[in-house]
């Protein structure tokens, strides 16, 4: 299932100058693939065309066989009027509610189920939103800085157990962290300003497994890549 | 809550009646202009009970135009919400018909309705009706994107919802507004029973001010005070009690 984005350009409404021009970029198929890229090169921007919020730019998407994609980002909120455990059970498809509890515990988030959204930390509130998302149908995910306020261990594990669950699904990934996407992830789109050309470029990660053997060099050889590409 | 209410109200009465008080002993009015506090008393104690039977009697049409005014306000505020025309258009025709004030309207509704329970309810209902609505069309047509976007995202999406959304998260703001056009409606109904109708503490103080007797007068003032501030607190302990259980974890 490839994702295409052929000469795309784009400029917000009486806003001065495009934010792409004439972009394009490639994603082979499943996996969890990173968007990278310095604050407001265009990351959420490309992250919304890609989810069909922002439509009338030029050139083409291509997302064969993407039925579903969802976007979520790191300040969403779950309604206060139940827990989340209740809010969860009434989000969740049926057929999706038995990952519930194994999801829960990836994201170490047992003793939170109880709670109103508000009460929970930050990094908390981000882990609760994320899980809900993974509960539904999707066939690319769209992730904008979810993991924003996780501490490192627990964003690892989290990143390495989604990948193991959902292999046949696409995961896109908006970091600001050079050292998670070149580990984690499989492809990574640098994204820069359009004064540069391209403006996109690819680059491919470490992709990191669970139980998988960990080679320093290939995610020193990515890391170097993403900051010069950037 | 009920004593910080009623405390304010009584030091406002207080000194209301302390100031007419001065100005009578100061500039040597007599008891016809501005009663001696012997006669307040006794016109208190003489009228107390027909005149509470009245605030009552006005404190239910009151509270029955408020609850048709905030029925209404919610109805018109979530059609107002679908599109962003028909809330633009009923937004600025609330404020259009805002602008006019509700004792020029009164005499139409009541040459057209008569003296009776209907006029006074329509028009306690009208006066607080408008900023009930302006603050409800602002509330359902301002979307909680942060919370909307799951449900727009995953296609779950409704307008009870939606509209569910918006109240729970405005909940203080509209609890507020609420308790605030209560005094409107009991405003609206005194003035409707001043100007024409036959019962309710308005229509005594028309005649009290008839017989130019100002102790009636101020003995009916403390009486709406009372029954207002009563009002008010209910309102006040109920919206609270509404934001406790629906926010306690």
């Amino acid at each position: 299932m490839p994702i295409e984005g052929r000469h795309i350009s784009y400029g917000y409404p009486n806003a001065p100058g495009g934010v792409f021009s004439d972009l394009n970029f490639r994603i082979s198929g499943p996996g969890f693939h990173a968007l990278f890229g310095p604050s407001g090169v265009g990351k959420t921007t490309l992250a919304r065309m890609l989810s069909g919020a922002i439509k009338g730019y030029a050139g083409e998407m291509i997302e064969n066989e993407i039925r579903r994609v969802l976007y979520t980002y790191n300040l969403e909120r779950l309604p206060g009027w139940s827990n989340v455990r209740a809010h969860f059970e009434e989000v969740a498809p049926a057929a999706n509610l038995r990952r519930m509890d194994e999801l829960i515990e990836t994201f170490d988030m047992a003793e939170q189920m109880g709670s109103r959204f508000h009460r929970l930390s930050l990094g908390q509130q981000n882990r609760a939103n994320l899980i809900r998302y993974l509960l539904q149908e999707f066939d690319l995910l769209i992730m904008d800085e979810s993991l924003a306020n996780v501490d490192e261990l627990t964003r690892e594990k989290i990143i390495l157990k989604v990948k193991a669950i959902f292999p046949e699904r696409c995961f896109l990934y908006i970091s600001h962290n050079v050292a998670e996407v070149a580990k984690f992830c499989r492809e990574i789109l640098v994204l820069r300003s359009p004064s540069k050309t391209p403006q996109v470029v690819s680059v491919q990660g470490h992709d990191q497994r669970e139980g998988a053997e960990f080679h320093p060099g290939r995610l020193e050889r990515a890391m170097l890549e993403i900051v010069h590409a950037a | 809550m009920l004593h910080r209410r009623f405390y304010q109200f009584l030091i406002i009465y207080g000194l209301g009646l302390g100031l007419l008080l001065v100005l009578k002993y100061s500039l040597n009015l007599s008891d016809y202009v501005i009663p001696s506090p012997d006669e307040i008393g006794r016109t208190g104690r003489a009228y107390a009970g027909p005149y509470l039977l009245a605030v009552l009697n006005t404190l239910g049409v009151a509270i029955l135009g408020h609850i048709l005014s905030i029925c209404l306000a919610t109805i018109v505020a979530v059609i107002g919400r679908l599109t962003a025309w028909i809330g633009s258009f009923i937004r600025t025709a609330a404020f259009n018909i805002q602008a006019y004030p509700i004792v020029a309207v009164a005499p139409i509704i009541f040459i057209l309705l008569g003296d009776g329970l209907p006029s006074r309810l329509l028009i306690a209902a009208m006066i607080c009706y408008f900023p009930l609505l302006l603050s409800f069309i602002g509330v359902f047509s301002e979307p909680v994107r942060e919370i909307e976007h799951f449900y727009e995202s995953t296609g779950r999406m409704t307008w009870r919802l939606q509209v569910k959304i918006r109240a729970f998260e405005n909940i203080h703001k509209l609890t507020t507004v609420v308790v605030g056009s209560a005094t409107m409606a009991m405003v609206g109904t005194i003035v409707a029973e001043f100007i024409a109708a036959t019962a309710g503490i308005g229509y005594s103080i028309r005649i009290a001010l008839y017989q130019s007797d100002l102790a009636k007068i101020l003995v009916a003032l403390f009486l709406v005070g009372v029954g207002t501030s009563l009002y008010l607190v209910s309102l006040e302990w109920a919206g609270n009690a509404i934001q406790r259980r629906l926010k306690s974890a």
